[in-house]
């Protein structure tokens, strides 16, 4: 399987704080790879530094494509979703709330859009070539609703849905974007078991049907272990473990993290 | 209700009256008078006694209607049955609405005081949609639309003044003009969100009518621009007596001369204008840059992180925005013939954010309901004078106290995948 993004040598500083120290991982096609570690290991700011939130004190992030790979520290804002097709959501869940579902998945697809209605042009005069690309968009939304079975609801406001729900709005709001890599930073806090396993499930959909890699930071580990491919374990802002999910499960230097030491 | 419930909102009114008491007590009860070589200070206690009095039964009444929990009052009931209409008939409401508005000029009651206010109601009605683009849709607090209600009036004025062209070349340019400065005002607040926001277009708003204040020799300063030419009706003026080779438009279609006729055009003129600005609004916000207009008020990260340019977003909103003011400043500088920079205070600026937040932000009908409820009711009290700023006041307060999200604040999405259920 081929390599998708490989992280080399990531570092960044907040003033004193070191919050990540030299990091180096790769995730790969088609995988879902994992980053844990306790309160404050520096998951979240790996996420923010991959997705341009934040511009990293050394190191390079690659995004592989076919044959040539891409930086992503050239692009930040809203580029790295824009060019560099890297999709994120966030620990707190970030929708469109006052808007509807369906708007939501086409709030996505902003960009095709934009061009199809002629940067508005075509779209004042409503002419059929943009009428026709809008259509594909909603199609395009409703075969992602479909799958986490909300279609029903696409027409209510998304701050409206239970938690679950918003939590799977979410994901599949970042699928519309067709990105190669999709960063979730802890889709599964705050669900309830069989919201958990429904997550599982659609995770794995997307893994093996779409061409994307999975970047997951996650705490609640029967998502972790249920999935995983391969999982990076960090500590404060270091990695103390890489490995598949079996192989993490039995690491003493990861129970050590997280249970601390015997005396 | 129970006693204590009574017990409890007696109590909350007598402290309401007490605070009534620490601030109208100064501000009314002490009055400095001129007599003779000094001022004196007289004292009006009853006057005090009366406010104090009215704001503690006023304060013990909405406690009243807040326990029983039910509305019941005259004025939620009047509105919440009014809003029901007006979303589930909406095509009827706006259909009814413009049929009135195009017919108005000819109802038997209709004079020129009431065409007038009319107009003047229309122009809130446009720049108050021109707003909504900014402030409803993008979530742009913007407190200096007036900044561009002025731009528009002037360069409408110095452009037609200057080489004479017909209002018809002159109202896309100073649009044109407009929305140059919604982008150059766009630009520096890019990366601010709320107050701050709001507290840099303000500064825009005053920077704006302080030079055309002190830049003299291009705006004639604070003496304003004067003999701003009329429109005319495709060609025909409305004089009187034309020139050498010309016709007015009262000769053209053999009727008697009248002052009216221009009024009347001046009051379609508008109405058009208005309409073009609810029409272009109604449909840029079904496109994906009206989508993303919204997404960025709910959601600037997450919009970020969906691959939505926010400085496009943004910039397009206030140059869309302004164009709309500055079409609108034309039309002011076309009616009044003459302009200053008196008209562009601040006070323009808080009543089109007034009409925009009170008609229910993002709300097209809402924005229409709001001038007509604020602007005419300080024509409605212009006998009363100094009174009617509170009257003002009074229906800006009722307003918040029985609909604080806006008269109407219900939004409907811009695309059904269900088609309407109704």
């Amino acid at each position: 399987m081929s390599n998708l993004l490989s992280v080399e040598n990531l570092t960044m500083k907040f003033g004193g704080l070191t919050a990540i120290d030299d990091l180096s991982f790769d995730a790969k096609n088609n995988q879902i790879t994992s980053i844990i570690g306790p309160n404050g290991a520096g998951k979240t700011t790996v996420f923010n530094c991959l997705t341009g939130f934040y511009k990293p004190t050394n190191g390079q992030m690659f995004l592989h494509k076919e044959d040539s790979k891409i930086s992503l520290r050239k692009y930040t804002d809203f580029k790295i979703a824009y060019v560099a097709k890297v999709a994120r959501t966030f620990q707190n869940i970030r929708l469109f709330p006052a808007m509807s579902v369906l708007e939501n998945l086409l709030v996505a697809q902003h960009n095709e859009l934009m061009v199809a209605s002629g940067y508005s042009l075509f779209g004042l005069l409503n002419l059929k070539s943009y009428r026709d690309k809008e259509q594909l968009a909603v199609d395009k939304a409703k075969y992602w609703l479909d799958i986490i079975g909300l279609t029903h609801r696409a027409d209510d406001n998304a701050g409206d849905l239970p938690y679950g729900d918003q939590r799977k709005l979410e994901i599949v709001r970042a699928m519309c974007i067709e990105p190669r890599l999709l960063c979730l930073d802890e889709p599964a806090a705050g669900l309830n078991p069989k919201e958990s396993a429904e997550l599982n499930k659609l995770l794995k959909f997307i893994k093996t049907e779409k061409q994307t890699g999975i970047l997951l930071i996650e705490h609640d580990m029967s998502v972790v272990m249920g999935i995983s491919d391969h999982v990076v374990v960090l500590n404060y802002g270091k990695k103390i473990f890489e490995g598949t999910a079996d192989q993490t499960k039995n690491s003493k230097e990861v129970i050590e993290a997280y249970l601390g030491v015997d005396e | 209700m129970e006693k204590k419930d009574i017990i409890q909102s007696f109590k909350d009114s007598l402290f309401t009256g007490l605070i009534a008491l620490a601030l109208f007590g100064p501000i009314v009860g002490l009055r400095t008078a001129s007599k003779g070589e000094g001022l004196f200070i007289t004292t009006q206690w009853g006057l005090v006694f009366l406010l104090v009095g009215l704001c503690i039964l006023g304060r013990f009444l909405i406690n009243l209607n807040s326990a029983r929990k039910t509305e019941i009052t005259f004025f939620s009931k009047l509105t919440s049955k009014f809003s029901a209409i007006t979303e589930d008939k909406a095509k009827h409401f706006a259909i009814t609405a413009i049929l009135f508005a195009a017919v108005f000029p000819f109802l038997p009651f209709t004079d020129r005081y009431f065409m007038d206010v009319a107009i003047m109601i229309l122009t809130y009605i446009m720049l108050g949609w021109g707003l909504n683009i900014v402030v409803g849709l993008a979530g742009l607090l913007d407190l200096g639309y007036v900044a561009f209600y002025a731009v528009g009036a002037y360069s409408y004025a110095l452009i037609a003044t200057t080489f004479g062209w017909s209002f018809w070349i002159c109202l896309p340019l100073a649009g044109l003009f407009a929305a140059f400065f919604g982008i150059l005002l766009g630009f520096p607040v890019l990366r601010l969100r709320g107050d701050y926001l709001a507290i840099v277009t303000l500064g825009f708003g005053e920077i704006i009518r302080i030079i055309l204040i002190n830049w003299y020799e291009v705006t004639n300063g604070p003496d304003g621009i004067t003999g701003i030419p009329r429109p005319s009706f495709f060609g025909l003026p409305f004089k009187r007596s034309p020139d050498e080779g010309e016709t007015s438009f009262h000769l053209f279609f053999n009727l008697e001369y009248s002052t009216m006729h221009r009024i009347i055009f001046l009051y379609y003129l508008i109405l058009v204008l208005a309409l073009i600005t609810n029409y272009f609004t109604l449909k840029i916000r079904k496109l994906p840059v009206g989508r993303a207009w919204e997404a960025l008020r709910e959601d600037e990260i997450a919009c970020k992180s969906l691959g939505v340019n926010p400085t496009n977003t943004k910039l397009t909103a206030f140059a869309i925005g302004a164009m709309f003011g500055g079409f609108a400043g034309s039309f002011f500088a076309t009616r009044q013939a003459f302009i200053s920079p008196e008209s562009f205070t601040f006070i323009e600026s808080a009543i089109i954010v007034a009409i925009v937040v009170l008609g229910g932000m993002g709300s097209q009908t809402g924005v229409v309901l709001a001038s007509i409820f604020l602007i005419g009711i300080t024509e409605m009290f212009r006998d009363l004078e100094q009174y009617r700023m509170i009257a003002f006041g009074g229906a800006m307060v009722l307003i918040m106290v029985f609909k604080p999200k806006g008269i109407l604040a219900n939004r409907k999405p811009t695309i059904l995948m269900h088609g309407d259920k109704k």
